[in-house]
């Protein structure tokens, strides 16, 4: 085991370089009213003390941490093969587990068991909102934007816009906002569905049509532009949105059909089991959309577009189709977001809120709804438990710095997501065996 | 106030202010340009938008802060001594973007090209590194909060008048390093040897590797030029606006719009494109109805998918022949 | 003008940027013949199928396909999923098949009909869709029977063998209910036994299911044993019709020929 070889050596730098970085993300906060570089300042300086055995300044600690990472990676080089072969089963026993049919039925039915219980289980109520809140709505954002992002193979970075439009109409539609309500007479909020829906939906459409036409990257930037001007304009129009503030007076849904009459009210349980009507409708209509021939046109799409279209597919009906059921989906969610809470405001609806979203997809893996879905519940659970928390000096601000590694750190090392969609795993696989070894092997002349 | 009169008086405005106007376009103009370099020669090599190259551009701009704080501490310079701080400013917010932008290529791209991902990875994980980085800077320097470097030269320092209208300082530096470095990146590109490795990687990465072209070489200096400009720039930015964690993203979508107006993957496009962006801008100014939201950037996002429905290789991009 | 004309190519000139990729080139295909395209490599014949597939766009000329169900169309400006609906399908020189999907999947994708919008369709399953999946399906089914892969049906595309890609992607294209079928480079990379199959499977096409076949080739031994009519390119210019024997004896061929033929040796 050569330590001082060329390959160790950078190996060395780059974790002492990762040591920085994460003596930085995890230090204290710089910045309102103190010089700039107390921030920097503290990150290293600071001193801490570790389970009361030593004190020391953190840099320190970082460093040491920095070295041994790197002693472990130069044995890990050394026996990565051996270890692989060890993992490689360990990592593919959730597909396997997953493929067999009995296995998933049986996984199924305890989760749904599980799911309709939780509100026995869990008795405190913050928990309840958090779950209904923060998990159960962003499940269903995260299925939505997995239609666009792994089904079609589209970076939609506007999902929050399309979240927005859909509680904000909720909004405007019900008659809480300084707008008053379109003809002047609001209309429950449950009837919203349809309006926000359809509201996203148009928009989508509008934006879609002329940028879908081009590459792929555009698409990421006009949707990112339009998150951000959305962002600005609820957040600034407060003649129309209410400005900062928003609206703090959404009514609550109530079905009144017949003889059935019902008000969601205070308790968090009810949401609970809407959410879950809705999450199981997402689930079933999506599987049933992955496998239909609009499925297998948005797969046929995404691995080969002029394939695609000497068989007689439209790539741009298709890609909108996609975008317009995420946008669709963003804007149900939306209107979900503002009768659960009843209270909307534009930090909920930040541009940032798409790369929470994103990540949740990313997670879980592109084009799986399994995993989607799974991924969605840890993300949002260790996210809001973080920001609830905030241990090991956490901030609330700093969420973003993680899913931005997050999202870094599984493209390098699993691109499919923790729960790979099959359809897309066969798909990353045989690209890169059919691209390996023409390009990158005449680039590389010093890899191992 | 009726809709023909704000029309109205926002291009009577317009002739009264011309000059003051069209000189804050051109100085917002130059910047727009040089991050729109970095945006058109990543794209040239890599065939993407690198995401996060307006995170190196914020880089350069906090990189300003500390560069003047530390030499200057809270005093004003002026003489040969802003000279000398401008042009240290430009050298090392450069070298500080550029090394940013590089580890952004390192740990970002690299691995992917390493294995052939596919383009969605590389976006996403371009995304990633961009989100990264400004939360990082948002953490570090306090998030949402404007800082602005030691005066470099007085604020609001009029160097000479047009008419009756002032030119500042910061302007002609403006316009005047963003040219320089312009005409230095544009010589580099088109007539050094490593220029040519970038044409070549740009018209064919396979075929170049074959010819001897290090690819992974030209890549990083790639990055390395557009991310030198693009802290050029944001050392400019900041001492005039400040900066702040959201510049990047902001300041990103006008330069990118600069760089597809004048067409994505040519160099001097991107010049053009920026200056007609940072002109639009500046003119579209009076025309900002009422709320502090800011309208140059809705007009300029309308811009953007215009360009993209009409002519989407951009004024100087070559019409291609192929529809796929 | 005669009846059955079926593909008319008339004068096409295709250029990029500055080079010329197809000069003045016409084609007249009749219908229910296999027709092929040699010539050297680089010649333009891939983008003389490509514009006709509407994958480039040619700056002169006229590109007419006269389908026996629908009024004539003028391929040039069109979209390639359009000119894929009238009738025109295709295989690619690299076989192009989704490899995620399986082999049943990627000819059923072809069977089915694209003109739709079908989400509410896929979500509701009306009887019209479950009809219609029910006929991709048999349509699928019996085009796997046709090129012989119904055994692999569930395998994923991408572990075929070389010979059973090509023969997929000749599913699929057929799945699409062509009137005419281009074959780009249909055996490069099959070995000779593969080769003989694919010759049958060729013939059978036009034969058995009354699809016109226009073919490029590089393998002369497949073009005579095949092809009723040949065009040859050279340069991007057409320079010689006719019968293979024709063909076999044209100067301007054998020129053209010898002149590449280091090149021809090592493709």
């Amino acid at each position: 085991m050569n330590l001082l070889s060329r390959s160790s050596l950078k190996r060395l730098l780059a974790a002492l370089l990762l040591a920085g970085v994460v003596t930085l993300m995890t230090g204290a906060p710089g910045g309102y009213g103190v010089p700039a570089y107390t921030g920097l300042h503290g990150s290293f300086l600071e001193r801490v003390s570790y389970f009361g055995l030593f004190r020391t300044q953190r840099w320190f600690l970082f460093l040491t941490l920095g070295i041994i990472a790197w002693l472990v990676s130069t044995y890990y080089q050394r026996h990565s093969l051996t270890i692989r072969r060890r993992l490689e089963p360990v990592m593919a026993i959730p597909t396997q587990v997953m493929q067999r049919r009995t296995n998933r039925w049986v996984l199924i039915g305890l989760v749904v068991i599980v799911t309709i219980f939780i509100p026995k289980l869990v008795h405190q109520q913050f928990w309840m909102y958090l779950i209904v809140e923060q998990i159960g709505v962003w499940i269903l954002l995260a299925l939505g934007l997995n239609v666009v992002v792994g089904f079609a193979g589209l970076l939609d970075l506007g999902f929050a816009a399309f979240y927005a439009i859909g509680a904000y109409a909720t909004a405007w539609f019900t008659g809480v906002l300084p707008t008053p309500a379109p003809f002047n007479h609001p209309i429950p909020t449950l009837w919203c569905i349809p309006i926000g829906v359809g509201l996203a939906m148009v928009f989508g459409i509008i934006l879609g049509i002329p940028t879908l036409r081009l590459r792929g990257d555009y698409l990421a930037i006009v949707t990112l532009g339009f998150a951000l001007i959305i962002d600005d304009f609820v957040g600034t129009q407060s003649g129309l949105t209410g400005g900062g503030e928003g609206s703090l007076t959404v009514p609550k849904f109530a079905v009144h059909v017949g003889p059935v009459h019902y008000t969601w009210g205070i308790s968090p349980t009810p949401y609970y089991y809407l959410c879950f009507l809705f999450v199981v409708i997402f689930l079933i209509a999506f599987t049933a959309l992955e496998y239909s021939r609009v499925g297998r046109a948005w797969v046929a799409i995404r691995e080969d577009e002029v394939a695609a279209e000497s068989i007689g597919i439209n790539p741009l009906k298709y890609k909108v189709m996609a975008f317009a059921v995420g946008a669709a989906s963003g804007g149900f969610g939306g209107v979900l977001t503002a009768g659960l809470i009843g209270n909307i405001n534009p930090t909920l609806f930040q541009y940032q809120v798409s790369v929470n979203v994103l990540i949740l997809v990313i997670f879980g893996g592109m084009g799986s709804i399994w995993g989607v879905a799974i991924g969605a519940i840890i993300v949002q659970f260790v996210t809001s438990y973080l920001d609830n928390y905030q241990p090991w000096g956490y901030q609330l601000n700093d969420l973003y710095m993680y899913i931005g590694a997050l999202l870094i750190i599984m493209m390098i090392f699993r691109p499919a997501g923790i729960l790979p969609s099959r359809r897309r795993q066969r798909e990353i696989q045989s690209f890169e065996v059919d691209h390996e070894g023409h390009l990158d092997e005449v680039l590389t002349g010093d890899e191992p | 106030m009726g809709f023909a009169h704000f029309w109205l008086s926002g291009f009577d405005q317009i002739r009264t202010g011309f000059w003051a106007y069209f000189a804050v376009g051109l100085e917002n103009g130059s910047l727009y340009a040089m991050i729109a370099v970095g945006y058109t020669l990543v794209y040239g090599v890599l065939g993407l938008i690198n995401f996060a190259h307006g995170e190196v551009f914020m880089c350069g701009g906090f990189a300003a802060v500390f560069l003047t704080h530390g030499i200057l501490g809270d005093r004003v310079a002026n003489g040969w001594e802003s000279v000398f701080l401008i042009l240290a400013g430009i050298a090392i917010a450069g070298s500080v973007s550029a090394l940013v932008a590089t580890g952004v290529e390192q740990v970002a791209y690299r691995p992917l090209r390493r294995r052939n991902a596919p383009k969605l990875a590389y976006l996403i994980s371009a995304i990633g590194a961009s989100y990264f980085l400004q939360t990082l800077a948002g953490k570090e320097f306090g998030y949402g909060q404007n800082i602005f470097p030691a005066q470099v030269f007085p604020a609001g320092q009029t160097m000479f008048f047009i008419g009756k209208t002032p030119i500042h300082t910061i302007q002609v530096v403006c316009l005047v390093v963003g040219t320089a470095m312009f005409v230095a990146a544009d010589r580099i590109v088109r007539s050094t040897r490593l220029g040519r490795g970038i044409r070549a990687v740009a018209q064919d990465s396979e075929t170049s590797a074959l010819m001897g072209v290090n690819i992974d070489r030209t890549i990083t200096l790639t990055f390395i030029i557009g991310g030198s400009l693009a802290g050029a720039a944001g050392f400019l930015y900041a001492l005039q606006n400040g900066i702040v964690q959201s510049s990047g993203t902001e300041l990103g979508i006008y330069a990118f719009t600069a760089a597809v107006l004048g067409g994505i993957g040519n160099l001097r496009g991107a010049a053009l494109g920026g200056l007609l962006i940072g002109l639009f801008g500046s003119f579209s100014v009076p025309f900002a109805f009422e709320g502090n939201i800011s309208w140059t950037e809705i007009y300029t996002f309308i811009i953007l998918v215009l360009v993209l429905i009409v002519r989407p290789t951009g004024i100087l991009g070559e019409k291609s022949g192929r529809t796929a | 003008m005669s009846e059955d004309l079926l593909i008319d190519v008339q004068q096409v000139t295709l250029r990029f940027g500055g080079v010329v990729s197809l000069r003045d080139v016409s084609l007249a295909m009749r219908r229910g013949e296999i027709l092929a395209v040699i010539g050297p490599n680089g010649a333009g014949k891939t983008s003389l199928f490509n514009s006709i597939t509407g994958v480039y766009q040619p700056q002169e000329g006229s590109i007419t396909f006269a389908s026996s169900k629908a009024p004539p169309l003028s391929v040039i400006g069109k979209k390639t999923h359009r000119i894929a609906q009238a009738g025109v399908s295709r295989t690619f020189q690299a076989s192009r098949l989704f490899s995620a999907l399986t082999v049943f999947e990627n000819v059923k994708i072809g069977a089915e009909d694209h003109r739709g919008i079908g989400v509410a369709g896929a979500l509701v399953k009306g009887p019209r869709t479950r009809r219609g999946e029910h006929t991709s399906d048999k349509v699928a089914a019996s085009m796997l029977r046709f090129v012989g892969l119904l055994d692999e049906s569930n395998t994923v595309a991408s572990q075929l063998s070389y010979g059973a890609r090509r023969r997929l992607e000749i599913a699929r294209a057929l799945a699409t209910d062509p009137e005419v079928i281009l074959l780009d480079e249909p055996a490069a990379g099959t070995n000779p036994s593969e080769k003989l199959e694919l010759t049958t499977l060729i013939r059978r096409v036009r034969d058995e299911r009354d699809v016109s076949v226009l073919l490029i080739e590089h393998d002369m031994k497949l073009v005579m044993a095949l092809a009723e009519r040949i065009y040859v390119l050279n340069f991007g210019s057409m320079i010689a019709e006719g019968t293979p024997e024709e063909i076999r004896a044209n100067p301007a061929v054998i020129d053209a020929y010898l002149g590449s033929s280091t090149e021809e040796t090592s493709a």
